[in-house]
């Protein structure tokens, strides 16, 4: 995978267009809405960027996270961390398929039936290029943001020229405090902003990962603020011309200025359906870039012993865990067909726990392993890097306690599944010994080497 | 057993987890004896209310606590089993009169999950791991298990 394909992949996962914004700017005010797109990724997402970088560089292998937290935290925790996130991604990846159905449903009104025969297809065309191989992939993906990009792109530069009023007010709606408007908003910006560990997944089917996904990472990360100021910059102003107060209108599922409506004001029925085709691309973009990602950490868990071992199976021509994407696919074509909005819920806050274990991985192994080879490192030291990921780690278990009751009685119920598998696969798989796991090892140089070889110096 | 000290803390969590959910099914008696309606799952009886099924399931709990002492695993899979019992049983029931028994359940949860920790810790210690080297993911044929 070059690296202009690796930052493709992590457009798509951590961005793909400005969708969804709209209920943000609603929810919290224009002002805050810009401010939270541009200060936000310094305590959040940029962390994250810069620690998965980090890892990624010392330990690049597939399954990413899973592996981290495995060398730092041990077999316990990495088999939570990657249960917990799988389970989040089995989920996630669907909405993403439902999404871009409800984009077409409210578009051509399609009957139930038309719409699974859609979405079955949507996933078994990517299920087969994922089964194909990363760079099939990487091309997919490369064309589909293409899509997404050039009429987001006209949209936001005729937005910002024809559009009216100061974007920037006002900062919070009427009424609200600072903090009770940001807490409106902050799940979806927190979302908005999530999905930068997941490259790190791919690292086994990458050349030279530990170079390329830092750098995909430092390039991706000013490219999705870029784009989800510029186009929300754009969108405010559009929704400016029908009077200063309509940022208030400005939500998707039907009835409000969501990005479309807010094409169909300046450009017309034209730009409106480049823009629908925009939308729905992008989810069809962020399913595919998740369905590769999701099915990475269980395919190293089940060679890791810790899962059924059909998931470990990789395809004897194309070299894919093929059996992992399968079986993804598989649930994300049954839950497609039903209501799972209270799923929806379980999700999100079931990855909050993951990204604390990997921020926490960061930290053990720079006091663990301080000396270990990494081709790229944080350039603070550790008593800093454990200040900066302080804040998103606050940020992650506030907002555990701030997104509704039923998003918590969800996440809480997931959450013991982890647990509860752990002890299941556990006795009946035994799990792998430190020594014997397979994987590839970076060198003090920096170089990786074949998978499984030892190098003197350089931890397993 | 190597894991025997993870497996008696597993027991506490689980006893201690067994005792929050009974607790707080006395203190729903007391404080609000009409506490959620009589239905489990879909099981209409009046056995079955809020405060029955926190008592009921604390008492699960202290069973598998204590069966942890013995077999970390198989305890610590009733007392999480019963936990999201609860948590599920909870949404089920939508947001307005249920909203307290969330809160009943917080410490029987938090609990429970310390019990899972603990005995998750006692089977990675119990249970011998394999150091079967596995051959070059890109041509991975799965584990021998």
């Amino acid at each position: 995978m070059r690296l202009i394909t690796a930052v493709v992949f992590v457009f798509t996962l951590t961005c793909s267009g400005s969708f969804g914004m709209e209920d943000v700017i609603s929810s919290s005010g224009p002002g805050l809405t810009l401010l939270m797109i541009l200060f936000l990724p310094l305590v959040w997402s940029v962390p994250m960027a810069f620690v998965a970088s980090e890892l990624g560089s010392m330990v690049p292998e597939a399954g990413g996270l899973y592996r981290w937290i495995r060398r730092g935290m041990g077999e316990y925790w990495s088999f939570q961390a990657g249960w917990w996130w799988t389970l989040s991604l089995y989920v996630d990846s669907a909405v993403y398929v439902a999404l871009a159905l409800d984009y077409m449903e409210a578009k051509w009104g399609f009957s139930g039936g038309t719409r699974a025969i859609i979405g079955v297809g949507i996933i078994a065309v990517f299920t087969f290029i994922n089964m194909r191989g990363l760079d099939l992939t990487g091309w997919s993906l490369t064309i589909i943001q293409i899509g997404v990009m050039v009429p987001l792109v006209i949209f936001t530069v005729w937005g910002i020229a024809v559009g009216s009023g100061n974007p920037f007010s006002p900062i919070l709606p009427e009424g609200e405090s600072f903090v009770g408007s940001m807490q409106l908003g902050l799940a979806i910006m927190m979302w908005m902003y999530s999905g930068w560990e997941s490259i790190s997944t791919l690292a086994g089917e990458i050349e030279n990962p530990q170079k390329v996904i830092p750098r995909a990472l430092m390039i991706g990360t000013p490219l999705v603020i870029a784009t989800y100021f510029f186009s929300v910059f754009a969108a405010i102003r559009v929704a400016g011309i029908d009077g200063p107060d309509n940022w208030m209108n400005m939500w998707t599922g039907g009835g409000g200025v969501d990005f479309v409506e807010a094409a169909q004001m300046i450009g017309g029925g034209v730009l409106a359906y480049l823009m629908l085709m925009s939308a729905i691309l992008s989810n069809i973009g962020l399913y595919a870039g998740y369905l590769a990602t999701g099915a990475r950490p269980q395919f190293q868990m089940s060679r890791d012993r810790l899962l059924p071992k059909f998931l470990g199976l990789t395809h004897k021509s194309w070299g894919t865990p093929w059996a992992a994407i399968l079986l993804m696919a598989l649930v994300n074509g049954v839950l497609i067909n039903f209501n799972f909005s209270a799923l929806i819920t379980i999700d999100v806050f079931l990855l909050m726990f993951p990204y604390v274990l990997i921020f926490l991985t960061a930290m053990i192994l720079r006091v663990k392993e301080p000396d270990a080879p990494r081709s790229f490192r944080v350039p603070m030291p550790t008593w800093l890097l454990g200040v900066w990921v302080a804040f998103p780690i606050a940020i992650a278990i506030i907002a555990l306690f701030v997104n509704g009751t039923d998003w918590m009685i969800g996440g809480l119920a997931g959450v013991l599944t982890g647990p509860i598998a752990y002890l299941v696969f556990k006795n009946i798989y035994k799990g792998t010994t430190d020594e014997a796991l397979e994987g590839s090892v970076v060198t003090p140089s920096g170089e990786l080497t074949e998978f499984g070889a030892a190098v003197e110096g350089a931890g397993a | 057993m190597k894991g025997q000290r993870m497996a008696n803390y597993a027991a506490i969590a689980g006893v201690l987890a067994g005792l929050a959910a009974i607790g707080g099914g006395l203190y729903a008696r007391s404080a609000e004896p009409v506490f959620g309606i009589p239905q489990f799952f879909g099981i209409y009886s009046d056995y079955l209310s809020g405060v029955h099924v926190l008592m009921g399931i604390g008492v699960i709990m202290i069973v598998g606590g204590l069966l942890s002492l013995k077999w970390p695993s198989v305890g610590a899979i009733i007392v999480c089993f019963a936990a999201m019992a609860g948590l599920v049983y909870t949404y089920n029931r939508g947001q307005y009169r249920w909203v307290p028994l969330v809160y009943y359940w917080w410490g029987p949860w938090l609990l429970a999950w310390i019990a899972g920790i603990f005995a998750g810790y006692a089977a990675y210690k119990n249970v011998p791991q394999s150091a079967e080297k596995l051959s070059d993911a890109r041509h991975a044929e799965g584990h021998s298990a």
